[in-house]
């Protein structure tokens, strides 16, 4: 255990070693929340409704999809694919190492600091705009979304991971499998609108998806649009869709260690 | 250029570094023709899925911004058309990082090719060739098939305000080359101006004031994607017509100025 903690300490000192990348980075996630709050409070002024959300709702939804995107949507083990074309690889599997837990080790500091700057970044916006949001005050629905979030964070662990490993058999080019990936996950998660705005019988498919449960899923939960038994049926979904992908990384790693060669070392 | 040297013969050797430098990336990007269909696809899939929540906003509303829904659509094609465009041909910056971190800018700093042609053009996107020439077509159907009004004096304005905002585009991306030669870093500047230019999927008209004239004047979004499709339609005055021209000469000039002072801080790290 002690040395996956290091990892996570070792990952916090990377990110400051080019400290104005770091910023800018941070300061690009609060651009694009500011885009997206000028967006919609554009599109939903004050005192009207569209597809059944007011302002206060819609601002709710995208504020916090912010907040909840930036530590579920976000993971390092992106940076595994890279490791496995250049043949870095072969480092960890001479070590006393789980690949697997050293990435989510990575993640996790990642994590920490995503959601301590995110939720700077709404406070600012909070502070500087004073948009009207909805603040949840009901316990047993903050415990049901944390619950959501974490489950959305291992479930994409393991995605993420999974799309990894596809370097294995295509090391020379290992971005458009991922960029393609992420497009299309962005969108069903949630993070462009809500979900339940598509028509009903497009929406009901996308709640079989795993990817509904990394964003709308936990924000829906928060804004209490969803009854007891709706959000239990989300939460075996989402564990169905980890047990999947949790084995499916694990299998694909093994069965891409066959095909790795350690190119370039 | 050397003094006395032909200016015809000076593009025309510069056409042929880029041509060849085309090629090269079309070699490496093709190479692989599963990814390329992979990288291709997202950018198709990228782009129905913003048009398709359009249709599902317009649907509802009707209107937006007094726009109608045909010319709401117009304005998001031709933010891709542009946006498209810019990095079809200047893709290279995204690879300049990596020039100044290996101290391999040293390398085109000595060839007798203009440095700053060389970092902007070092990379043509090959997938957002193919991107473009389906967005060319789509956009030609869909005004044919559209209620909006076209003029042969409004595809005449369209057209070169849409150098207008290339320029402008180009401006931002040698300014980036600057900052990354200053600082070593591009990516995240790169991707905090292309968060901004996606305000112009919808037109600027529909954000609040002082927003909107922050998008016109100081990072000039609706310079960029907004007039060129007002025009179009002719709905912009030649006021706004000549603002563009002339803030499309500012910010190129600025941004000379600005890439010539960043090459005097240039101190080949890592060489």
């Amino acid at each position: 255990m002690p040395k996956y903690f290091q990892v996570i300490k070792i990952t916090f000192q990377e990110y400051f070693v080019y400290r104005l990348n770091f910023v800018l980075w941070r300061f690009r996630s609060f651009v694009q929340l500011l885009v997206l709050y000028f967006l919609w409070s554009a599109l939903i002024p004050q005192g009207t409704t569209l597809f059944g959300y007011d302002q206060a709702k819609i601002l709710t939804y995208i504020l916090g999809t912010s907040i909840v995107r930036s530590f579920i949507l976000s993971s390092r083990s992106v940076d595994a694919a890279g490791e496995i074309a250049s043949g870095t690889l072969a480092n960890f599997l001479l070590r006393p190492i789980n690949y697997l837990k050293y990435w989510f080790s990575k993640d996790i500091a990642d994590k920490i600091l995503n959601l301590f700057f995110s939720i700077i970044g709404i406070f600012l916006i909070l502070i500087l705009l004073r948009p009207p949001i909805i603040i949840q005050n009901n316990l047993t629905i903050i415990i049901f979304t944390v619950i959501a979030v974490a489950l959305g964070i291992v479930l994409y662990f393991f995605l993420s991971f999974l799309l990894s490993m596809i370097a294995f058999w295509t090391p020379e080019n290992i971005w458009p499998p991922r960029f393609l990936s992420m497009i299309i996950i962005e969108f069903l998660a949630g993070s462009l609108f809500p979900l339940d705005i598509l028509p009903v019988g497009v929406f009901k498919a996308l709640k079989l998806l795993p990817f509904t449960y990394l964003l709308f899923f936990p924000l829906n939960v928060y804004l209490g649009k969803l009854t007891t038994q709706e959000i239990f049926t989300g939460i075996l979904i989402s564990l169905f869709w980890i047990v999947v992908f949790w084995q499916l990384a694990k299998a694909l790693f093994r069965l891409g260690l066959r095909n790795y060669a350690a190119w370039g070392r | 250029m050397l003094p006395g040297e032909d200016k015809m013969k000076v593009f025309k050797k510069y056409l042929k570094i880029w041509l060849k430098l085309t090629i090269l990336a079309f070699s490496i990007d093709l190479s692989n023709r599963f990814t390329a269909t992979l990288a291709i696809t997202g950018k198709l899939i990228r782009f129905l899925f913003f048009l398709g929540f359009l249709f599902l906003l317009v649907g509802r509303t009707e209107t937006l911004a007094g726009y109608d829904f045909y010319q709401v659509v117009f304005f998001f094609l031709t933010f891709n058309l542009i946006d498209i465009l810019v990095q079809f041909f200047l893709r290279g910056v995204y690879h300049f990082r990596g020039l100044i971190v290996s101290g391999d800018f040293d390398l085109i700093l000595v060839k007798p090719i203009n440095p700053l042609f060389r970092s902007l053009f070092q990379r043509t996107d090959v997938y957002d060739l193919m991107t473009l020439i389906a967005l060319v077509v789509y956009m030609i159907i869909f005004v044919a098939g559209s209620n909006l009004t076209v003029t042969p004096l409004g595809v005449i304005l369209y057209l070169v305000l849409m150098i207008s905002s290339f320029i402008i585009g180009l401006a931002f991306h040698i300014g980036f080359l600057a900052v990354g030669i200053l600082t070593t870093e591009i990516e995240n500047v790169v991707w905090i101006y292309r968060d901004l230019s996606g305000m112009g999927r919808i037109p600027i008209d529909v954000y609040r004031e002082p927003l909107r004239t922050f998008l016109t004047i100081v990072i000039p979004i609706a310079v960029i994607v907004t007039f060129p499709a007002k025009a179009l339609m002719g709905l912009l005055s030649w006021q706004w017509v000549l603002f563009s021209f002339v803030i499309s000469g500012l910010f190129l000039f600025l941004s000379l100025r600005f890439w010539r002072y960043a090459l005097t801080q240039y101190s080949s790290a890592s060489s």
